[in-house]
Protein backbone atom coordinates (compact mmCIF):
# COMPACT_ATOMS: atom_id res chain seq x y z
CA UNK A 1 0.00 0.00 0.00
CA UNK A 2 2.66 2.59 1.27
CA UNK A 3 4.52 3.10 -2.03
CA UNK A 4 5.58 6.59 -0.51
CA UNK A 5 9.58 7.23 -0.99
CA UNK A 6 11.71 7.88 1.38
CA UNK A 7 12.95 11.26 0.72
CA UNK A 8 11.94 14.17 -1.78
CA UNK A 9 14.06 16.53 -3.36
CA UNK A 10 13.82 20.08 -2.85
CA UNK A 11 12.78 20.57 -6.29
CA UNK A 12 10.01 18.42 -5.78
CA UNK A 13 9.02 20.03 -2.82
CA UNK A 14 9.36 23.77 -3.69
CA UNK A 15 6.84 22.60 -6.53
CA UNK A 16 4.52 21.15 -4.08
CA UNK A 17 3.99 23.69 -1.86
CA UNK A 18 4.16 26.54 -4.22
CA UNK A 19 0.61 24.35 -5.90
CA UNK A 20 -0.31 24.93 -1.89
CA UNK A 21 0.63 28.22 -1.75
CA UNK A 22 -1.08 29.70 -5.21
CA UNK A 23 -4.20 27.66 -4.82
CA UNK A 24 -5.06 28.64 -0.66
CA UNK A 25 -7.63 31.07 -1.54
CA UNK A 26 -8.86 31.77 2.01
CA UNK A 27 -7.06 29.63 3.98
CA UNK A 28 -4.05 27.37 3.07
CA UNK A 29 -4.28 24.31 5.48
CA UNK A 30 -6.90 22.63 3.48
CA UNK A 31 -5.08 22.97 0.61
CA UNK A 32 -1.97 21.22 2.29
CA UNK A 33 -3.84 18.03 2.84
CA UNK A 34 -5.06 17.91 -0.64
CA UNK A 35 -1.92 18.34 -1.81
CA UNK A 36 0.12 16.50 0.27
CA UNK A 37 -1.62 13.55 1.42
CA UNK A 38 -3.98 13.10 -1.73
CA UNK A 39 -2.76 14.44 -4.83
CA UNK A 40 1.12 13.92 -4.37
CA UNK A 41 0.54 11.17 -1.42
CA UNK A 42 3.91 12.20 0.40
CA UNK A 43 2.24 11.65 4.13
CA UNK A 44 -0.75 9.53 4.92
CA UNK A 45 -3.56 11.34 6.57
CA UNK A 46 -2.84 10.35 10.15
CA UNK A 47 1.13 11.45 10.02
CA UNK A 48 -0.26 14.91 8.37
CA UNK A 49 -2.84 15.34 11.09
CA UNK A 50 -0.23 14.86 14.12
CA UNK A 51 2.25 17.28 11.90
CA UNK A 52 -0.25 19.85 11.62
CA UNK A 53 -1.33 19.16 15.44
CA UNK A 54 2.46 20.32 16.32
CA UNK A 55 2.31 23.15 13.83
CA UNK A 56 -0.50 24.68 15.10
CA UNK A 57 0.32 24.82 18.87
CA UNK A 58 4.25 26.20 18.17
CA UNK A 59 3.71 30.01 17.51
CA UNK A 60 3.82 31.53 14.13
CA UNK A 61 2.63 30.85 10.88
CA UNK A 62 0.79 27.88 11.08
CA UNK A 63 1.51 27.17 7.17
CA UNK A 64 5.10 28.44 7.41
CA UNK A 65 5.81 25.75 10.21
CA UNK A 66 3.88 22.86 8.27
CA UNK A 67 6.40 23.88 5.43
CA UNK A 68 9.10 23.48 7.83
CA UNK A 69 8.07 20.42 9.31
CA UNK A 70 7.33 18.39 6.06
CA UNK A 71 10.47 19.87 4.08
CA UNK A 72 12.85 19.36 6.75
CA UNK A 73 11.32 15.64 7.35
CA UNK A 74 11.85 14.70 3.52
CA UNK A 75 15.44 16.43 2.41
CA UNK A 76 16.66 18.17 5.58
CA UNK A 77 17.27 21.87 6.16
CA UNK A 78 17.34 22.48 2.03
CA UNK A 79 13.99 20.87 2.11
CA UNK A 80 12.52 23.12 4.49
CA UNK A 81 14.05 25.96 2.99
CA UNK A 82 12.59 24.94 0.01
CA UNK A 83 9.21 24.16 0.91
CA UNK A 84 8.97 27.58 2.55
CA UNK A 85 10.46 29.57 -0.53
CA UNK A 86 7.56 27.53 -2.83
CA UNK A 87 4.71 28.07 -0.53
CA UNK A 88 5.83 31.91 -0.57
CA UNK A 89 7.39 33.48 -3.65
CA UNK A 90 4.33 32.99 -5.32
CA UNK A 91 1.89 34.38 -3.19
CA UNK A 92 3.80 37.53 -2.35
CA UNK A 93 4.64 38.32 -5.92
CA UNK A 94 0.77 38.67 -6.42
CA UNK A 95 0.25 40.29 -3.73
CA UNK A 96 2.28 42.87 -4.49
CA UNK A 97 1.05 43.29 -7.77
CA UNK A 98 -2.45 44.05 -6.05
CA UNK A 99 -0.80 46.52 -3.58
CA UNK A 100 0.50 48.42 -6.85
CA UNK A 101 -2.99 48.00 -7.91
CA UNK A 102 -4.26 49.83 -4.95
CA UNK A 103 -2.26 52.62 -5.19
CA UNK A 104 -3.37 53.46 -8.24
CA UNK A 105 -6.92 52.37 -7.56
CA UNK A 106 -7.70 53.11 -3.86
CA UNK A 107 -8.90 56.62 -4.45
CA UNK A 108 -12.38 54.62 -6.37
CA UNK A 109 -15.36 54.58 -4.07
CA UNK A 110 -16.15 50.95 -5.62
CA UNK A 111 -12.58 49.25 -4.82
CA UNK A 112 -13.17 51.10 -1.36
CA UNK A 113 -16.47 49.25 -1.14
CA UNK A 114 -14.90 46.23 -2.67
CA UNK A 115 -11.96 46.32 -0.20
CA UNK A 116 -14.72 47.10 3.22
CA UNK A 117 -16.92 44.06 2.29
CA UNK A 118 -14.08 41.66 1.81
CA UNK A 119 -12.41 42.54 4.97
CA UNK A 120 -15.49 42.27 6.80
CA UNK A 121 -15.68 38.68 5.83
CA UNK A 122 -12.36 37.84 6.52
CA UNK A 123 -12.94 39.16 10.11
CA UNK A 124 -15.69 36.52 10.21
CA UNK A 125 -13.51 33.76 8.74
CA UNK A 126 -10.94 34.42 11.38
CA UNK A 127 -13.58 34.45 14.36
CA UNK A 128 -15.11 31.02 13.01
CA UNK A 129 -11.84 29.61 12.95
CA UNK A 130 -11.70 30.64 16.67
CA UNK A 131 -14.93 29.33 17.21
CA UNK A 132 -14.24 25.49 15.54
CA UNK A 133 -11.22 25.29 17.53
CA UNK A 134 -12.89 25.73 20.76
CA UNK A 135 -14.94 22.84 20.20
CA UNK A 136 -11.92 20.48 21.35
CA UNK A 137 -11.84 22.64 24.30
CA UNK A 138 -15.79 22.40 25.03
CA UNK A 139 -14.90 18.35 26.14
CA UNK A 140 -13.03 19.87 29.15
CA UNK A 141 -15.26 23.03 30.21
CA UNK A 142 -12.78 24.35 32.67
CA UNK A 143 -10.08 25.30 30.03
CA UNK A 144 -12.63 27.83 28.62
CA UNK A 145 -11.62 29.63 32.03
CA UNK A 146 -8.16 30.25 29.99
CA UNK A 147 -9.62 31.38 26.60
CA UNK A 148 -12.04 33.98 28.77
CA UNK A 149 -8.41 35.05 30.93
CA UNK A 150 -6.93 35.46 27.23
CA UNK A 151 -9.73 37.39 25.95
CA UNK A 152 -10.04 39.71 29.10
CA UNK A 153 -6.37 40.27 29.46
CA UNK A 154 -6.16 41.36 25.53
CA UNK A 155 -9.27 42.88 24.68
CA UNK A 156 -10.17 44.50 27.93
CA UNK A 157 -7.57 45.43 29.71
CA UNK A 158 -5.38 45.93 26.24
CA UNK A 159 -1.90 44.31 27.69
CA UNK A 160 0.39 43.45 24.38
CA UNK A 161 0.86 39.57 23.20
CA UNK A 162 3.87 38.52 24.87
CA UNK A 163 2.13 39.09 28.55
CA UNK A 164 -0.97 38.04 27.43
CA UNK A 165 0.72 34.42 26.76
CA UNK A 166 2.76 34.72 29.76
CA UNK A 167 0.18 35.70 31.68
CA UNK A 168 -2.85 32.71 30.69
CA UNK A 169 0.32 29.79 30.09
CA UNK A 170 0.63 28.98 33.76
CA UNK A 171 -3.37 28.17 33.93
CA UNK A 172 -3.60 26.63 30.46
CA UNK A 173 -0.73 24.24 31.63
CA UNK A 174 -2.30 23.41 34.69
CA UNK A 175 -6.05 22.99 33.54
CA UNK A 176 -3.75 20.62 30.52
CA UNK A 177 -2.19 18.88 33.90
CA UNK A 178 -5.80 18.26 35.57
CA UNK A 179 -7.59 17.14 32.17
CA UNK A 180 -5.00 14.31 31.20
CA UNK A 181 -4.52 13.33 35.05
CA UNK A 182 -8.32 13.51 36.30
CA UNK B 1 15.14 53.99 5.59
CA UNK B 2 18.12 51.46 7.21
CA UNK B 3 16.94 52.34 10.80
CA UNK B 4 12.88 51.70 10.03
CA UNK B 5 14.20 48.60 8.37
CA UNK B 6 15.56 47.10 11.48
CA UNK B 7 12.93 47.86 13.39
CA UNK B 8 10.78 46.37 11.44
CA UNK B 9 12.60 43.40 11.50
CA UNK B 10 13.07 43.16 15.42
CA UNK B 11 9.65 43.93 16.00
CA UNK B 12 7.93 41.51 14.00
CA UNK B 13 10.67 38.71 14.46
CA UNK B 14 9.67 38.87 18.10
CA UNK B 15 6.11 38.84 17.24
CA UNK B 16 6.79 35.78 15.48
CA UNK B 17 7.44 33.85 18.67
CA UNK B 18 4.66 34.96 20.66
CA UNK B 19 2.02 34.11 17.51
CA UNK B 20 0.24 31.58 19.60
CA UNK B 21 -2.55 30.72 16.87
CA UNK B 22 -0.82 31.85 14.02
CA UNK B 23 -1.17 35.06 12.07
CA UNK B 24 -4.22 36.00 12.84
CA UNK B 25 -4.42 35.91 16.80
CA UNK B 26 -1.19 38.57 15.62
CA UNK B 27 -3.24 40.97 13.70
CA UNK B 28 -4.36 43.31 16.19
CA UNK B 29 -0.77 43.58 17.89
CA UNK B 30 0.28 44.15 14.24
CA UNK B 31 -2.21 47.15 13.98
CA UNK B 32 -1.09 48.46 17.13
CA UNK B 33 2.61 48.80 15.87
CA UNK B 34 2.32 49.92 12.02
CA UNK B 35 -0.92 52.31 12.37
CA UNK B 36 -0.52 53.68 15.93
CA UNK B 37 2.91 53.44 17.47
CA UNK B 38 4.84 53.83 14.15
CA UNK B 39 2.71 55.73 11.99
CA UNK B 40 3.62 53.46 8.71
CA UNK B 41 0.03 53.21 7.57
CA UNK B 42 -3.38 54.38 8.14
CA UNK B 43 -6.04 52.66 9.73
CA UNK B 44 -7.82 53.08 6.39
CA UNK B 45 -4.83 50.84 4.88
CA UNK B 46 -4.67 48.48 7.17
CA UNK B 47 -7.95 47.34 6.98
CA UNK B 48 -7.48 47.60 3.08
CA UNK B 49 -4.61 45.73 3.26
CA UNK B 50 -6.11 42.74 5.19
CA UNK B 51 -8.68 42.70 2.89
CA UNK B 52 -6.00 42.11 0.04
CA UNK B 53 -4.66 40.01 1.84
CA UNK B 54 -7.75 37.47 2.37
CA UNK B 55 -8.56 37.86 -1.41
CA UNK B 56 -5.23 36.67 -2.45
CA UNK B 57 -4.26 33.13 -2.55
CA UNK B 58 -1.63 32.20 -0.22
CA UNK B 59 -0.64 32.12 3.11
CA UNK B 60 -2.91 34.81 5.14
CA UNK B 61 0.82 36.09 6.58
CA UNK B 62 0.65 38.57 3.34
CA UNK B 63 -0.84 41.26 5.30
CA UNK B 64 2.89 41.66 6.69
CA UNK B 65 4.18 41.68 3.46
CA UNK B 66 2.33 44.34 2.39
CA UNK B 67 2.88 46.56 5.56
CA UNK B 68 6.74 45.75 4.50
CA UNK B 69 6.03 46.78 1.25
CA UNK B 70 4.55 50.46 1.79
CA UNK B 71 7.38 50.83 4.78
CA UNK B 72 10.28 50.01 2.35
CA UNK B 73 9.48 48.48 -1.12
CA UNK B 74 10.19 45.40 -2.09
CA UNK B 75 13.00 44.96 0.35
CA UNK B 76 10.61 46.09 2.95
CA UNK B 77 8.34 43.27 1.75
CA UNK B 78 11.03 40.63 1.60
CA UNK B 79 12.55 42.15 5.41
CA UNK B 80 8.63 41.79 7.06
CA UNK B 81 7.83 38.67 5.60
CA UNK B 82 11.18 36.96 6.68
CA UNK B 83 11.23 38.82 9.99
CA UNK B 84 7.46 37.14 10.83
CA UNK B 85 8.97 33.16 9.08
CA UNK B 86 12.38 32.47 11.44
CA UNK B 87 12.04 32.69 14.58
CA UNK B 88 9.09 30.58 14.49
CA UNK B 89 10.59 28.26 11.74
CA UNK B 90 13.60 27.66 13.58
CA UNK B 91 11.95 26.79 16.88
CA UNK B 92 9.41 23.97 15.25
CA UNK B 93 12.44 22.85 13.37
CA UNK B 94 14.12 21.29 16.48
CA UNK B 95 10.83 21.14 18.35
CA UNK B 96 9.24 18.82 15.97
CA UNK B 97 12.19 16.40 16.59
CA UNK B 98 11.49 16.27 20.20
CA UNK B 99 7.61 16.36 20.13
CA UNK B 100 7.69 13.65 17.38
CA UNK B 101 9.78 11.39 19.33
CA UNK B 102 8.77 12.14 22.77
CA UNK B 103 8.13 8.89 24.74
CA UNK B 104 5.61 10.26 27.07
CA UNK B 105 2.13 10.51 25.49
CA UNK B 106 0.76 12.49 28.11
CA UNK B 107 3.19 15.19 27.93
CA UNK B 108 2.88 15.78 24.50
CA UNK B 109 -1.29 15.99 24.86
CA UNK B 110 -0.38 18.05 27.83
CA UNK B 111 1.37 20.28 25.52
CA UNK B 112 -1.11 20.67 22.71
CA UNK B 113 -3.92 20.73 25.35
CA UNK B 114 -2.34 23.96 26.69
CA UNK B 115 -0.96 25.89 23.44
CA UNK B 116 -4.90 24.79 21.98
CA UNK B 117 -6.45 27.15 24.67
CA UNK B 118 -3.93 30.01 24.11
CA UNK B 119 -4.64 29.84 20.48
CA UNK B 120 -8.46 29.76 21.01
CA UNK B 121 -8.22 32.75 23.28
CA UNK B 122 -5.98 34.54 21.11
CA UNK B 123 -7.41 34.26 17.62
CA UNK B 124 -11.00 35.14 19.02
CA UNK B 125 -9.49 37.89 20.67
CA UNK B 126 -7.79 39.01 17.91
CA UNK B 127 -11.00 38.42 15.71
CA UNK B 128 -12.72 40.97 18.01
CA UNK B 129 -9.70 43.45 18.31
CA UNK B 130 -9.52 44.00 14.80
CA UNK B 131 -13.67 43.79 13.97
CA UNK B 132 -13.64 47.31 16.19
CA UNK B 133 -11.13 48.45 13.94
CA UNK B 134 -11.80 47.77 10.87
CA UNK B 135 -15.77 47.22 10.59
CA UNK B 136 -17.45 50.89 9.49
CA UNK B 137 -20.55 50.55 10.58
CA UNK B 138 -24.18 47.74 11.31
CA UNK B 139 -23.70 46.54 8.14
CA UNK B 140 -20.08 45.33 8.00
CA UNK B 141 -20.99 43.77 11.54
CA UNK B 142 -24.06 41.89 10.26
CA UNK B 143 -21.78 40.32 7.58
CA UNK B 144 -19.34 39.37 10.08
CA UNK B 145 -22.07 37.67 12.00
CA UNK B 146 -23.40 36.62 9.07
CA UNK B 147 -20.22 35.19 7.90
CA UNK B 148 -19.52 33.16 11.14
CA UNK B 149 -22.97 31.70 10.90
CA UNK B 150 -22.43 30.49 7.55
CA UNK B 151 -18.81 28.94 7.79
CA UNK B 152 -19.90 27.11 11.38
CA UNK B 153 -23.15 25.37 9.89
CA UNK B 154 -22.61 25.15 6.38
CA UNK B 155 -19.44 23.98 4.05
CA UNK B 156 -19.48 26.78 1.83
CA UNK B 157 -15.81 27.22 0.79
CA UNK B 158 -14.10 30.59 2.42
CA UNK B 159 -13.81 32.11 -1.52
CA UNK B 160 -17.74 32.38 -2.14
CA UNK B 161 -18.48 34.06 1.16
CA UNK B 162 -15.59 36.68 -0.17
CA UNK B 163 -16.80 37.38 -3.62
CA UNK B 164 -20.20 37.90 -1.60
CA UNK B 165 -18.44 40.37 0.91
CA UNK B 166 -16.85 41.79 -2.13
CA UNK B 167 -20.27 42.47 -3.96
CA UNK B 168 -22.12 43.37 -1.26
CA UNK B 169 -19.57 46.04 -0.60
CA UNK B 170 -19.37 47.77 -4.00
CA UNK B 171 -22.91 47.59 -4.19
CA UNK B 172 -22.62 50.10 -1.56
CA UNK B 173 -24.02 47.84 1.45
CA UNK B 174 -21.39 47.86 3.41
Amino acid sequence: MSTQPKTLSPMQLFIGFSKIGMSGFGGVLPWARRTLVEQEQWLTSEEFSAMLGICQIVPGPNIVNLGVCVGSRFAGVSGAFAAVMGLMLGPVAIVLLLGILYEHYSYMPVVQGLLRGISAVGVGLIASTGFKMMRTELKYPPMLSVIFLTILAATYFHLGLGWVVLLASPLAFYLAWRKLNK
Amino acid sequence: MMSTLISLFLKLSAFSLVAFGGINALLPTLYDLSVNQEHWINSQTFADYFAIAQAAPGPNLMTVTLIGWKVGGVIGAAVATLAIAWPSSIMIYFLQRSIMRMQDIQKQKMIQAAAGALAVGLVLSAAWGIALQINTGIAAYLLTIGTIAITLFTRWHPLYLIAIGGALGVLGFI
